[in-house]
């Protein structure tokens, strides 16, 4: 949106030719890098189409860095993150941010943790600062840990309870795991929540959050030399020290389905189906990801045209896999229309699969998912908090940002029978897990569910 | 599915729709230039250069929505919208979604209350073929009967669907419950039981009386060149029959008086879903940034009082807002949170507390000063890309707005004073007159909320509709 920048300058008195000269193409998205003295690797995207700022900030620590007994801490920790610090006690940070123009978020996965930051420019310096103090300086009061502990159980009572795709996929990946951390849920086991302690808070922040285990980008309203200034003035003195010990486990080869099922009232059936495929940082990642989008992508999409439009048996279907460090599950995600048995929705799933792993796909099919890989590119770069996001995952998962601008040259070279070796090498009967959410009348009495 | 978020993404969207916030004290911004054109037929095109990113954005709005669907039948303009991608006369739904997903297109379209719109979006290098699908679309619908039976059956499942999570629909109850007989109170995504009683005929006629040039505004924004891109649209929507067409007209709802209270049993549900509020305000109220700013602090952002005390300093929730929800005629205001069971009662009275606080205490300069500065640098990213662009210039011509609702916007903000803010306050923030709806467990809840209105309505979540009959009839009038 260059021309925004133009109407800037005019207020401010500039020249009226800038507002009507064609603007010139911003399509390299150039990236500059420095890296601190203690670790953090920062990423700078200049971009003055507006004011603003989208600043993201990557730590490798997630739900899969947990152990039994203290599940879901990484996330809590993100909520930790702003209740207070030395300079910026509790709900400072927030306050600071908002009076500036800022507003925030974050989100915790099961690899990273991810803290972003949206401002004018104008507050550049107010956020290094809360940024630092935050990571230098954490306060831990046993107060505020009880009160955000309910703001986390009420979040799973939303996400879970009282969702029935959470309850369900809660469980999906409980069953498809059963040595790996992806096991148990992002957010935690609810006893979990209630039973961690102040010490294993403190220790989760020393694990997760040396400067060393982060990753920086800031795309928008900026110039590389003032954030290498800034990062270097507030960042750079916050001393690093060992990053989260290697996760070891590794989930040995399923020997053979697993199902699961979920009783609960709802007005409709759910089925998940999941299959175990390899970690982000593979060969296997692009002819994967031709993969999803031929299958789910439009209502051109294999599995939009059989079970919701053609046979009508499902009212949705979705699924796909997500960025991860260690293999992870591709799933299907499916609401089976009002009276239809989920069993028949299953097979027809399954009878698209063969057709999938016996007949491949078209050439039309596969041009179809480049282009649509294309579009979605430049889609992702239509905005300074799309270009931080993207720019910092591939950073972060595939070890590299270029990766980012050779995707299209990668994509070239997918072929169909790659795309055919997909599904047949991973969506077999052995590999499988299957939940399905069964509804079920409510119960006559009031029953307690704490 | 294996995200989670600080804040709840949705909580901040109905936030959104109250007015986003933000800071930054120098200057005004502008909206980029664009070029407003009517056609013979009646069509107007606005058209704006964006040249960042090799894309296309299309965005138009129809002036008819759920409120011109007949009594009993309400859905129909959304059904409408829904099926222009599902057959032309020259096109089958498959060949619509095959041609457009080989592009990597993007074109759906859908239905509110005042108005119905499509949104499209190409790569640049396939604006052909993109404004082949976008043109036969919009002008040469067939609504060919199996694909109609076949989507009026997925949205009644739809709406099932949607039961199973209260944030989904809690808005379609309030509405109900809160507008009471005035036609804001119907859904316009239609409902288990007008849903079925939806003809082909039906949307035909609806189409036929409605999608006209003249009723229609399109924006395109994107990477062109004006000239050329004005003749191409010229040419291409010249082929549009102009025909006289009705613009929907809404009287404003009268407030609710007194208090009263929907319940929603959900016998499964661990929390309360609620929202209380009342009758506010149209798009185009005179004091609607003043609003805005006064709401910004009260539920409009993360240290909002709501969020503040309930969330914050309670943990009595994960999300608390409040917003306005501006149409053509007053829409709705509300307050809304989710709670435990067991904290319904002290959540629901903490949030009322706050709405009397800010009559009694309310605000400060300082906080005037931060909602000022946040508003203000929230703003920028908001109208960033495109289809953004695309939707604000077409929603602003809509609604009869120029295009000083943008180039004034930070100077009045900055013009708002605290005298301003308590006026604000009196007139437009509810205090004793308040409609709740709760969506809950019955059984656990159904005692505690008896305490917040004589007057106590109850429904099960797997009844037909919305209750649009609960209500106890608001009323209609100017």
């Amino acid at each position: 949106m260059r021309l925004i920048r133009s109407c800037r300058r005019i207020a401010l008195g500039c020249v009226f030719a800038a507002l009507l000269a064609p603007a010139g193409r911003a399509q390299s998205f150039e990236v500059k890098t420095h890296t601190l003295k203690n670790g953090i690797k920062i990423l700078v995207q200049e971009d003055h189409s507006i004011p603003n700022v989208a600043l993201y900030t990557f730590y490798r620590i997630g739900s899969r860095n947990e152990r039994p007994g203290t599940t879901g801490l990484s996330h809590f920790f993100e909520h930790m993150m702003f209740n207070g610090a030395k300079k910026y006690g509790f709900g400072e940070f927030d306050r600071a941010m908002e009076a500036n123009g800022g507003s925030n978020n974050a989100y915790t996965t099961q690899n990273v943790t991810v803290y972003q930051d949206w401002f004018p420019r104008s507050a550049l310096e107010l956020i290094f600062d809360e940024e630092a103090d935050r990571i230098r300086d954490l306060s831990f009061d046993p107060k505020i840990i009880e009160s955000e502990r309910n703001v986390v159980r009420n979040e799973r009572k939303l996400s879970v309870d009282n969702n029935n795709f959470g309850v369900l996929n809660e469980q999906l990946w409980a069953t498809a795991y059963t040595a790996h951390p992806y096991q148990w849920p992002v957010l935690g086991w609810d006893v979990d929540i209630v039973n961690w302690k102040m010490e294993d808070l403190q220790n989760h922040f020393r694990m997760g959050y040396s400067p060393s285990n982060a990753t920086m980008v800031i795309s928008g309203d900026v110039s590389f030399e003032e954030i290498v200034a800034l990062a270097e003035k507030y960042l750079e003195p916050i001393p690093s020290h060992d990053p989260p010990p290697k996760v070891t486990t590794q989930e040995p080869e399923q020997m053979g389905e697993r199902r699961v099922v979920v009783r609960k009232f709802g007005q409709l059936p759910i089925l998940q189906v999941a299959y175990h495929v390899p970690q982000t940082n593979s060969p296997e990642f692009y002819p994967l990801q031709i993969l999803e989008t031929i299958l789910f992508t439009g209502q051109s999409s294999r599995l939009y045209q059989r079970l919701v439009d053609k046979d009508q048996l499902a009212l949705f279907v979705g699924g796909g896999w997500d960025w991860s460090f260690d293999p992870t599950l591709f799933e299907f995600n499916i609401r089976p229309r009002a009276g239809v048995d989920p069993a028949k929705v299953e097979q027809a799933l399954y009878d698209e699969i063969t057709r999938l792993q016996s007949g491949g796909i078209t050439d039309q099919e596969l041009e179809k998912a480049k282009n649509i890989r294309t579009a979605e590119y430049y889609r992702q770069m239509k905005t300074i908090s799309g270009k931080s996001n993207v720019i910092g995952t591939y950073e972060v998962f595939l070890g590299d940002y270029h990766k980012l601008f050779n995707a299209a040259a990668e994509y070239a070279k997918v072929s169909k029978e790659d795309v055919q070796r997909m599904a047949r090498q991973y969506f077999n009967e052995k590999n499988r897990t299957v939940a399905t959410l069964i509804p079920e009348a409510p119960a006559q009495k009031p029953q307690e569910k704490k | 599915m294996n995200q989670t978020s600080r804040i709840f993404r949705i909580l901040l969207l109905l936030a959104g729709l109250a007015l986003p916030a933000a800071a930054q004290t120098t200057g005004e911004l502008k909206l980029p230039p664009y070029k407003s054109v009517k056609l013979k037929n009646g069509l107007t095109l606005l058209l704006m250069e964006q040249h960042e990113v090799p894309l296309i954005s299309f965005s138009a709005i129809v002036g008819a929505g759920g409120v011109a669907d007949p009594a009993g039948k309400e859905g129909i303009a959304s059904v409408t919208a829904g099926l222009l991608r599902k057959g032309t006369k020259t096109r089958t739904a498959d060949q619509i979604s095959a041609e457009l997903d080989f592009i990597g297109g993007q074109l759906g379209a859908g239905a509110g209350a005042d108005s119905s719109s499509i949104f499209a979006e190409f790569v640049k290098k396939d604006l052909a073929k993109g404004l082949d699908l976008l043109t036969d679309v919009m002008m040469n619908p067939s609504f060919a009967p199996d694909e109609t039976t076949k989507l009026l059956k997925q949205r009644l499942d739809g709406i099932k669907s949607a039961k199973d999570q209260p944030q989904a629909v809690i808005g379609q109850y309030y509405s109900a419950y809160l507008f009471g007989k005035h036609p804001y109170a119907r859904p316009a995504g239609g409902d288990e039981i007008s849903l079925a009683a939806i003809m082909r005929d039906d949307i035909a006629k609806f189409y036929e009386a409605n999608y006209v040039p003249g009723n229609t505004i399109l924006a395109v924004v994107g990477d062109f060149q004006t000239a050329e891109m004005e003749k191409i649209l010229t040419d291409r929507f010249s082929a549009w029959p102009a025909k006289a067409s009705a613009p929907s007209h809404v009287p404003d709802a009268a407030p609710a008086t007194g208090k009263r209270l929907l319940l929603v049993d959900k016998p499964d549900s661990t929390q309360s879903f609620f929202w209380i509020g009342n009758v506010g305000i149209s798009r185009t109220n005179p004091d609607r940034v003043g609003i805005q700013v006064v709401n910004t602090l009260f539920g409009g952002r993360f240290t909002s009082w709501l969020s503040t005390e309930l969330r914050i300093k309670n943990g009595l929730t994960y999300g608390a807002s409040s917003f306005f929800d501006r149409r053509l005629a007053r829409g709705g205001f509300a307050i809304t949170s989710f709670t435990p069971n067991a904290t319904t009662e002290r959540c629901i009275d903490l949030a009322l507390e706050q709405l009397k606080r800010l009559h009694e205490k309310g605000l400060t300069e300082e906080e005037l000063k931060s909602a000022k500065a946040y508003i203000k640098g929230q703003f920028p990213p908001s109208i960033e890309t495109s289809d953004q662009l695309a939707n604000l210039i077409a929603t602003l011509r809509f609604y009869g707005l120029g295009d000083e609702e943008i180039n004034t916007f930070y100077s009045k903000i900055d013009a708002m004073t605290l005298a301003d803010a308590k006026l604000v306050i009196q007139q437009y923030f509810p205090l004793d007159n308040l409609v709740f709806v709760v969506i809950g467990k019955a059984s656990e809840v159904g005692t505690v909320v008896k305490k917040y209105a004589p007057k106590v309505d109850t429904l099960s979540i797997s009844a037909p509709g919305f209750g649009a009959t609960a209500g106890a009839g608001s009323g209609t009038g100017n």
